[in-house]
């Protein structure tokens, strides 16, 4: 993928550049809001990584600028703040995802693995499908090679996420996100738990683990 | 200095008063003008109709001309009395006929109202009538204005009176008012002015007349205690935060300290994992620090939303179901349905997840956690109880400040920090927070 990092810290920058290159992408960085912008509306990136605060101007009203322009490459903004609030307002502003200062940089790249998908497939099918497990979002029902799993609503709902993003992995937060509208990490692993459960049912009678952990990072199902 | 604004001396509580009693004293003036000219009118109508009853009444007794008019005139002057009216019979030559009206008689016939005349050497002002009889005849019947002229002047002495009063009054309140409202706004100033001077326990008087001033005293005093506590707060939570970090860092620096020492790849590793592990804890600290700070802040309540409450608790309990049977806990639910309320949706599942993750973390396996949702009166209650071991009495006062952990959850890890963020979700959602602990462990949250 092709990214663009507008960040004003050079350390966070280098760092962000660093990993990601080390993952096979191609990054443009830029360290000024006026610069960004510039940069990004001359097109080609397949995401963006934009910082809340930056001088000249500001992530947040250089989202709304690429928007109002009709540009709709996946944006996802770090913050320092991680108020309610500016969270909600970063969304409303155009940004679709949102990451809260400092994280892992395993959280980082499985965001943005996950960001540079959305653009290919706009409307969600009511039916998906990842290896051998396929899902019904309609009826929800699911199957893995043929045979009916019974899942927990949950658990069906983690599912579903984990197919809808076939082949990257979710990590913990993601999850915690997506499935439970959570924005605080609970003390309990409810993640893992759940995981553990619907693991154990997709996996009755299976030699294969459907469910991949991908250690330090998160989760994945496998598209083959 | 500034030069005299009537706008603003307008404004003042004098200024205001004194427009006030002089509008009032004009209200009068205008009153007792409309009531003067009335009372006149009145009068001299009530005069005209006598004057022409009575050269009615003369014409009709003298139906045989002149002469009979003449005898009656005579007949009303030999009985007269002091308020009664005068006449003048002349004719067609004007020389007298009969009547002791001493004043010339008009040509024409009509009414006249200001007819002179002389009666005992002094010329005086009468009201007057002259009708011209079928004989050429001139009769002339006349009324003193003295009765008019009286009542005017008495009316008038009794308007200016009460002008005067009214204005007089108005005026005098103004400055009463005006006097005790500065002398009360003064001791409010001059508190505040202390209060601004770093005198921080002063407080507005209270004089316990129950009147606007106490109130606006007492409201102010409401704010200044509030400000207090909230000042107090803020410097426990600085102090706090110094030192419930204290710990954290210290080993962060313990654990680099050790991997700068060794050579061995592998202690160093563990150490650096160590204090990696320190770091987030710190930072974990930190997120639950600002997170409070803003449920504090009450900023939140800009994103608050309509949101079905039974559903969302509903859903967190059954989140949490397969945990808690892992460790062996019974969880119960009692949620009367569809209850909505008014409020931040991941905070109120954050308020029940942090219950949920103290009592599936400070209770043995096999209690009993319950969690209930009603709304009995104009309450919505969320309650979450054990039936564990609980906490002692003198812990449960101050379970919900930053930082505080009860005896139970010493041994099992935490910052001390959920009660107090639950605290505060509950504050800002306008509820309130009931803990009792007889054993057992419940919480009460009245939304």
């Amino acid at each position: 993928m092709r990214i663009l990092i507008i960040e004003d810290d050079p350390e966070t920058l280098s760092f962000i550049a660093r990993g990601l290159s080390e993952l096979g992408h191609q990054t443009v960085t830029s360290s000024d809001g006026r610069d960004g912008l510039f940069q990004a509306t001359e097109g080609g990136f397949d995401a963006l990584i934009v910082d809340r605060m930056l001088p000249g101007l500001d992530g947040l009203a250089l989202v709304r600028a690429l928007r109002a322009a009709g540009d709709t490459t996946p944006a996802l903004m770090l913050t320092a703040i991680g108020g309610i609030a500016d969270r909600v307002e970063g969304l409303e502003g155009g940004a679709d995802d949102y990451l809260v200062k400092p994280f892992a940089f395993s959280e980082l790249a499985a965001r943005v693995q996950v960001l540079g998908r959305r653009q290919v497939a706009p409307a969600e099918p009511s039916r998906m499908a990842a290896g051998d497990i396929i899902i019904d979002l309609h009826r929800r029902s699911v199957t893995r090679a043929g045979q009916r799993v019974i899942l927990q609503p949950r658990e069906f709902a983690l599912l579903a996420e984990l197919v809808r993003n076939a082949g990257r992995v979710m990590t913990r937060t993601m999850l915690l996100e997506r499935v439970w509208d959570f924005d605080f990490d609970p003390k309990t692993n409810i993640v893992e738990t759940h995981l553990s459960r619907l693991r154990s049912k997709l996996n009755a009678g299976f030699e294969t683990d459907a469910i991949e952990t991908v250690r330090g990072a998160g989760y994945m199902i496998r598209n083959s | 200095m500034q030069g005299f604004s009537f706008r603003r001396w307008s404004r003042t509580t004098f200024g205001l008063v004194t427009i006030v009693g002089i509008v009032f004293a004009l209200t009068t003036l205008a009153i007792g003008i409309i009531a003067f000219e009335a009372t006149h009118e009145a009068l001299e109508q009530q005069l005209d109709h006598r004057i022409a009853t009575e050269t009615a009444s003369l014409i009709d007794e003298g139906d045989d001309g002149p002469d009979g008019v003449a005898a009656a005139i005579r007949r009303r002057e030999a009985a007269r009395s002091t308020a009664s009216l005068d006449f003048r019979l002349v004719d067609s030559a004007g020389r007298l006929v009969a009547g002791s009206l001493d004043a010339v008689v008009p040509d024409k016939p009509g009414y006249i109202e200001l007819l002179p005349y002389m009666r005992d050497g002094e010329q005086r002002i009468a009201q007057s009538l002259t009708t011209l009889l079928p004989s050429g005849h001139r009769l002339l019947v006349a009324a003193d204005r003295a009765v008019i002229d009286e009542m005017d002047a008495s009316l008038l002495k009794l308007f200016i009176g009460a002008f005067g009063v009214m204005l007089a009054l108005g005026v005098g309140a103004a400055w009463v008012v005006g006097i005790v409202t500065r002398n009360r706004l003064s001791r409010i100033d001059t508190t505040a002015k202390a209060i601004i001077g770093g005198d921080l326990g002063r407080r507005m008087p209270v004089t316990g007349a129950g009147d606007e001033f106490d109130r606006v005293a007492e409201t102010l005093n409401q704010m200044l205690d509030r400000i207090a506590v909230l000042m107090d707060n803020l410097r426990q939570v600085s102090s706090d935060v110094a030192h419930d970090l204290r710990t954290p860092l210290t080993r962060l620096h313990n654990r680099l300290d050790e991997a700068l020492a060794t050579d061995d790849r592998d202690t160093q590793r563990q150490a650096i994992e160590a204090a990696t592990g320190q770091s987030r804890e710190l930072l974990d600290i930190f997120a639950a620090l600002l997170r409070i700070a803003e449920v504090e802040g009450m900023g939140v309540k800009a994103q608050f939303r309509e949101m079905p409450l039974s559903e969302l608790v509903d859903s967190i309990v059954e989140t949490y179901r397969p945990d808690a049977e892992i460790s062996g806990h019974i969880l119960n639910k009692s949620i009367e349905p569809d209850l909505q309320m008014v409020g931040d949706r991941r905070l109120i599942q954050q308020l029940l997840s942090n219950l949920l993750d103290n009592a599936l973390a400070h209770t043995p396996a096999g209690t009993t956690i319950t969690v209930a949702l009603d709304k009995p009166g104009e309450q919505t209650r969320i309650v979450v109880a054990d039936d564990g071991p609980g906490v002692a009495q003198e812990e449960t006062t101050n379970l919900f400040q930053r930082f505080t952990r009860g005896q139970r959850s010493r041994t099992s890890g935490g910052h001390g920090l959920g009660l107090a963020l639950v605290a505060a979700i509950a504050t800002a959602h306008g509820g309130k927070l009931k803990l009792t602990s007889n054993p057992g462990f419940e919480i009460m949250v009245e939304l």
